[in-house]
């Protein structure tokens, strides 16, 4: 085999990856089912701990609110509402969602499971 | 170029090809971040129709709660509720657990709030606490008076699910759950009616109704016979009724209903002989009606 066909073949090859790669990518990619809470965009995990928090307004159950919590994943659930707060205070939520977010995080702080 | 060459370079091509899909699919796949919530595990979307109801039991906003089960993709979130309330009944959780589900679905299916909470009065003053922009929480006190009313609007922040601004509520600062003084009434029983139908052998049905002949769900039911008891709540059949329910009886045996929401009972209730005309014989059904006065 001549050196001219061994770097045709290698550019072959190249080109052969590449449009693999593009199709395993981007025009197939493998489709996710059955995910876990803690790949949810930001804005559904920040509503997931907000009707965590509009459910505690009315049971004020810091074990229940915890544990609705923790499928967000391994942080702490004070820390799972605090950055929901602060997602709410930089997107305009209303007086009201974040004060119950206020409320949440507070129980959060001082619940001990 | 040979033939020979021609099919060196077509073979290393689709090797590549093989090497790029096999790298893109198994060594390194699409690292998923931002998922929506239709592609949550079964379990994990029970947790957020558990929470979507709890939500929706505080803040009464059926709009919002809508648009929340939408985002689980499910073909009928009126049956995934029931049908989850169903599950964890039969699993033995606690009904009270379950109520939140069950309500969801029937005002889902009605179209409006069916069990407004009963607002509490509200105190002088309560502690509110106040998060500065670091999220650091200091106690305040707010002076709170009688007539201290304010409108909130949800407000949309997420792009896929508009939610409708439905309602202005008067904000009270600890909420409580308050019997619901429509459901304490007692029923009275309006209507006992057997009927023959080998779709339906020996099925008991109940129905109960408010005063202005809206169905009503929630509603306790106790069944006892000289052998056993069953316990059962209308509603969790959206599909035939929000005040249904229903219970297979056996041959030669009489039951007594008591209704656990409001006390009243119903003795001697048992399942008539049915004939068809080739002589078939089965057990009928009876529907018992109940309405507040």
């Amino acid at each position: 085999m001549s050196s001219s066909n061994l770097i045709k073949i290698i550019i072959a090859l190249a080109i052969g990856i590449v449009l693999g790669l593009i199709y395993g990518w981007v025009v197939d990619p493998i489709e996710y089912v059955d995910v876990t809470p803690n790949i949810l965009r930001e804005d559904y995990r920040v509503d997931y701990v907000l009707m965590t928090a509009e459910a505690y307004q009315k049971d004020f159950d810091s074990e229940t609110a915890a544990r609705r919590l923790a499928i967000l994943g391994s942080e702490s659930p004070a820390t799972i509402t605090a950055n929901a707060l602060e997602y709410a205070i930089a997107n305009n939520f209303t007086e009201t969602e974040i004060q119950y977010l206020q409320t949440l995080l507070t129980a959060m702080q001082t619940y001990s499971p | 170029m040979t033939r020979n060459s021609t099919l060196h370079i077509i073979f290393a091509l689709l090797i590549g090809l093989g090497l790029g899909i096999a790298y893109s699919w198994f060594l390194s796949p699409v690292t998923y971040v931002d998922a929506n919530p239709s592609i949550l595990r079964a379990d994990f979307k029970d947790q957020y129709r558990i929470a979507i109801a709890a939500s929706y039991q505080s803040t009464q906003d059926l709009a919002r709660a809508q648009a929340r089960l939408i985002l689980l993709g499910d073909a009928d979130p009126i049956g995934a509720l029931s049908a989850q309330a169903q599950q964890m009944l039969a699993a033995g959780e606690p009904f009270e657990k379950v109520r939140p589900l069950a309500q969801l679905a029937t005002d889902l299916q009605v179209g409006y709030v069916s069990n407004p909470n009963t607002p509490t009065p509200l105190p002088t003053s309560f502690s509110t606490p106040q998060v500065e922009s670091t999220v650091e929480v200091t106690e305040t006190i707010i002076p709170v008076t009688e007539e201290a009313q304010a409108t909130s609007i949800p407000t949309l922040f997420f792009e896929q699910t508009p939610l409708i601004p439905t309602f202005s509520e008067t904000i009270t600062p600890r909420p409580t759950s308050t019997i619901n003084p429509v459901i304490s009434i007692p029923f009275t029983l309006v209507g006992q009616e057997s009927f023959c139908e080998p779709s339906q052998p020996a099925l008991m049905q109940l129905m109960f109704m408010d005063s202005r002949r809206n169905q009503v769900a929630g509603v306790e039911i106790i069944v006892t016979w000289n052998q056993g008891e069953d316990r059962f709540f209308t509603g969790f059949k959206p599909e035939l009724g929000n005040g249904y329910a229903d219970f297979v009886m056996q041959a030669d045996t009489i039951y007594n209903i008591r209704v656990v929401t409001g006390g009243s009972s119903v003795s001697n209730v048992f399942a008539e002989t049915c004939t068809e005309p080739n002589g078939f014989q089965y057990l009928g059904g009876i529907l018992l009606t109940f309405q507040q006065p």
